[in-house]
């Protein structure tokens, strides 16, 4: 066993632990701040895989800006008697073994796919993405840009709506 | 070295525990985060075989960046909307949103 396997499986841990928590805890505070850990341990799967301009991103995106976003979503939709607890619906039973049976039929598939690619990584460096980015990616790159802005521009129509009555 | 399954298996992993929690919760904005749960898990998968690829190292990464922007537009739109459900009836149930159902 090489020494990064037990480092994968730490990490791997702080990924599930707070997804599952985050699923399973009733109080939408408490959800919101496991998935803030588990973002930060997908941050950390990122470090291992040798890609730290990545990691960088999601802390800054994920953890910085989508978290305190959904965090003042909460806040904006509380009720004057206090947050809104909505927990699990009718069907809810149902939903435990689907999940459960897509990470069975998932595990298997993946456990035991092999494929053509080497079983050593072969370590892209951040100056390799950064030409990839800017040279051959450059279009899609403005464009995503302007994704961005319209949907900033719907997200404030859409929220600013005043009420008819 | 951690063979690319167990990057594999770690994704869908995650990805399995989003699409519980997609199912599972009544809150919009909890299914909005479970949704981001989800997107994350198909990042990892991205950066592994972006990692362990023998041709066109660090494609995968590139497509992670997009994601990433597409993910920030869908959080922004998501919880937009949930807002704009909340002010039109004090409730962020998703089960109450049926006035299209046939």
């Amino acid at each position: 066993m090489h020494f990064s396997t037990p480092i994968f499986y730490l990490v791997s841990a702080l990924v599930i632990i707070p997804a599952v928590l985050m699923v399973a805890m009733r109080n939408l505070i408490y959800s919101a701040i496991a998935m803030i850990a588990c973002f930060i341990g997908v941050a950390a799967v990122f470090v291992t895989l040798n890609a730290e301009l990545l990691a960088a991103s999601q802390l800054l995106i994920y953890v910085g800006a989508i978290s305190i976003l959904i965090l003042f979503a909460i806040m904006l939709t509380r009720r004057r008697s206090g947050a809104i607890c909505l927990f699990f619906h009718r069907q809810s039973w149902a939903a435990l073994p689907a999940g459960a049976a897509l990470a069975v039929v998932l595990g298997i598939v993946l456990g035991s796919a092999r494929f053509s690619a080497g079983s050593a990584p072969k370590n892209p460096s951040t100056a390799n993405l950064a030409s990839l980015l800017f040279n051959q990616y450059a279009f899609p790159f403005e464009l995503a840009s302007l994704v961005l802005l319209v949907a900033i521009v719907g997200a404030v129509l859409l929220a600013m709506r005043e009420r008819r009555s | 070295m951690t063979p690319l399954q167990h990057y594999l298996v770690l994704s869908g992993a995650l990805f399995s525990v989003g699409a519980w929690g997609v199912l599972a919760r009544r809150s919009i904005i909890m299914v909005v985060m479970c949704l981001e749960l989800m997107f994350n898990a198909v990042n990892i998968a991205l950066v592994a075989f972006s990692n362990y690829a023998n041709a066109g190292a660090g494609r995968g990464e590139v497509f992670v960046f997009f994601v990433l922007a597409i993910a920030a537009a869908e959080v922004a739109v998501g919880l937009a909307i949930g807002i704009a459900m909340y002010r039109l009836r004090e409730k962020l149930d998703v089960d109450e949103l049926d006035e299209m159902r046939g």
